[in-house]
Order: C-alpha cells, then structure tokens, then sequence
C-alpha cells in the first residue's frame, strides 16, 4: 500500500468515523473526573511499600551491628545494608523521572525523548535490582541468622557449599536477565538515537 | 461550568481525532478503551491552560499524541475505570467487508512503525502541512519531509 492510497482510504475512512457521533455528554463527564492511578503511580506505591520494609531492615540491621562479630558477617551486614539502601531509592528515582514529564507542555520529540530516556534508566535499574537483589539473598541470609537465631551460619551448615552449588544457577539466571531486557532497551535507545541525528 | 461546557463540546466535535490516535496507538480493546480515557484526562487537566493561542487541532494531537507515548499499554486499572460502550471504538459502521478489511489492513501497517514515524505518518494522513506536523512534533519542516520519504520506503518494505 503506496501512502498516497494510504491517505485516501484514511479520508474514506475518517468521512465514517465523522458521522459516527457516539461519545456523549454524560461519557466525557465521567472520563474528566475519573481518579487515574496509572501505572506510574501503582509502581510508585508499590515501590514506597518496599521501600518501608527495607527502611524496617536496614534499622534492625543497623541497631544490632555489633553482634555481626566475624569480618565475613560484617561485610554480609555492610553489603546487605547498602543494596537495601541505595535500590529502592534508585528505582525511586527512575519512577519520578517517568511520571514528571510534561504531557501538555512538551512537543511529541520532547517527550518521546524523555520518555525513552526514562525508560532506558528504569530498564537499567531493573535489571540491577535482580542483579542485587541474587547478591542480597546470599548476603541477608547468614546476617538475619546471626541477627534472629543467634547461628553463624558460615560455622554451623554448610552454608559455602550452597552458595557454591548454586553458583551455576546464579550465573544462568543472570544471563537470563541480561537477555530479558536487552531488546525492550535496545528499542528505547534506537529512538532516543534517531531523536538526536534529526532536528 | 461553562467552560466544562465547551469542553464536552469539543470532544464531541473532534471525536475522531482521538478514536483515530487511538486506533493507530493500541491494537487491543481494553488497551484502546485505556487510551482514550486517558487522553480525555489529561486534556481536560490541560483544558484551562488552553487560550486559544494555538490552533485547537494541535493542541489536542500534542496531547493525543503525548499521552499515546506515556500510557503504558499493558496497564490494567481495575475499579477506576469508566466503561466505554464498546462501539465507541469499535471499526466504523460499514456494510462493505472489504472496505472494513481494508482498514484494518492500514492500522496495522501503521502500528508497525515506530513511534516517530507512528506520529509523522498519522498527521499526514490528516492532512496536516508539514509546517502543522512541525509545531505538533517539534520537528523542523524539512526533517518532517525528509523523514516522509523515508516512511514510504519503509511501508513499501513492511507490505513487500
């Protein structure tokens, strides 16, 4: 289909779509005071409810402290409270990022440009937190021992062996991440590039 | 509430401008029926900004159309959402199975392109002058004829 076809069958078909008048007063009424809570929105709800369980996480971890008492139980403890720290607030970040843009003062490049900025940025911190989140598991686990049962996990199972044996999975599950984000970014960036070669 | 007024009255009279963004945005029913809601809202979010400063058609494709980019399709409102007939989006009302067809047909190769080309394409087939198409997209107007040409060569490809 040739575009200047295109464009006849498009007139055709918008003539029809004139002389259908079916959206009505009451319809539009609604749609103007409907609460939206978009996505965004949910996600950043969502986000805000993590976010408190990791602040009640990294406040119990922090106040007991001193009974991480071995070097390897200190730095689990250092990690753990790091990625608990800096992850929510990053994806926290990227949120924000999508939902400030301007709807109605941007032309359409502006906001896809934004948009696909965002997008790229929210994409990577996804990606990180799966990342982080598998480090998190391994490190949380003998912390929380210590910190709730009292075990030094390291001296009492066989704690090494697991997280060796596992190691595999763990490597696996990260390409498996690697792959499941590359062409939703892979998308994004091309627009963003073809955004910055035309003016 | 006048101006609640005027604003109903011009959805009403440009209803085909959003059917067709839409249309052209989302290929599913219940993605279709978030879109519109969504670009009623935030035009009407938007409506008090409007001062006739601009022409009303760009005004409502730039917020048509930014609001195409930012919706998230695969979003899912539950409880929130105004149930839209479901002829209010559905094909226009024709006896002639081809023709229907043939619409179809020309969404779908729309939907194909990505979203720059989703955009420039849409208001061609409006009808829209290039220099139109360049205060809506931000675009400058040779790059809106530069970008056409290409368009036309990648629908080619798509159909071939």
């Amino acid at each position: 289909m040739e575009l200047e076809e295109m464009k006849s069958l498009w007139e055709e078909m918008s003539d029809k779509v004139e002389k259908q008048k079916k959206v009505t007063d009451s319809l539009v009424l609604k749609m103007t005071r409907v609460n939206y809570s978009s996505k965004i929105n949910k996600l950043i709800l969502y986000e805000m409810m993590g976010a408190l369980v990791c602040l009640v996480a990294v406040i119990f971890i922090l106040l007991n402290f001193s009974k991480l008492d071995t070097w390897y139980l200190l730095g689990c403890g250092l990690v753990s409270v790091i990625i608990i720290v800096f992850l929510p607030l990053f994806s926290f970040k990227a949120l924000c990022r999508m939902r400030a843009i301007n709807i109605s003062g941007n032309d359409y490049k502006q906001t896809l440009m934004a948009y696909s900025k965002g997008k790229i940025q929210f994409l990577l911190v996804q990606k990180a937190s799966l990342y982080f989140g598998a480090i998190l598991l391994v490190c949380l686990l003998p912390v929380m021992g210590k910190l709730i049962a009292g075990y030094d996990f390291f001296k009492v199972t066989d704690i090494w062996f697991v997280y060796a044996l596992s190691f595999p999975c763990f490597y696996y599950y990260a390409i498996w991440v690697r792959n499941s984000y590359i062409k939703a970014t892979m998308e994004a960036e091309n627009i963003l590039k073809e955004l910055q070669q035309g003016s | 509430m006048q101006s609640k007024k005027d604003f109903i009255e011009i959805i009403k009279d440009n209803q085909g401008l959003i059917y067709k963004v839409v249309k052209v945005y989302t290929d599913g029913k219940e993605s279709g029926e978030d879109l519109y809601q969504e670009i009623i809202y935030q035009l009407w979010k938007s409506f008090a900004s409007f001062r006739n400063e601009a022409k009303l058609s760009t005004w409502m494709y730039r917020i048509a159309l930014n609001t195409a980019i930012v919706h998230l399709k695969k979003e899912k409102r539950k409880g929130n959402q105004v149930s839209i007939d479901e002829i209010v989006l559905n094909q226009p009302d024709t006896s002639d199975t081809l023709k229907e067809e043939q619409f179809a047909v020309l969404y779908t190769q729309i939907r194909k392109l990505n979203s720059i080309d989703k955009a420039i394409v849409l208001l061609y087939l409006e009808g829209k002058t290039h220099e139109e198409t360049a205060l809506i997209t931000g675009f400058t107007t040779t790059n809106i004829g530069t970008r056409l040409s290409r368009i036309k060569q990648k629908l080619i490809a798509q159909i071939n």
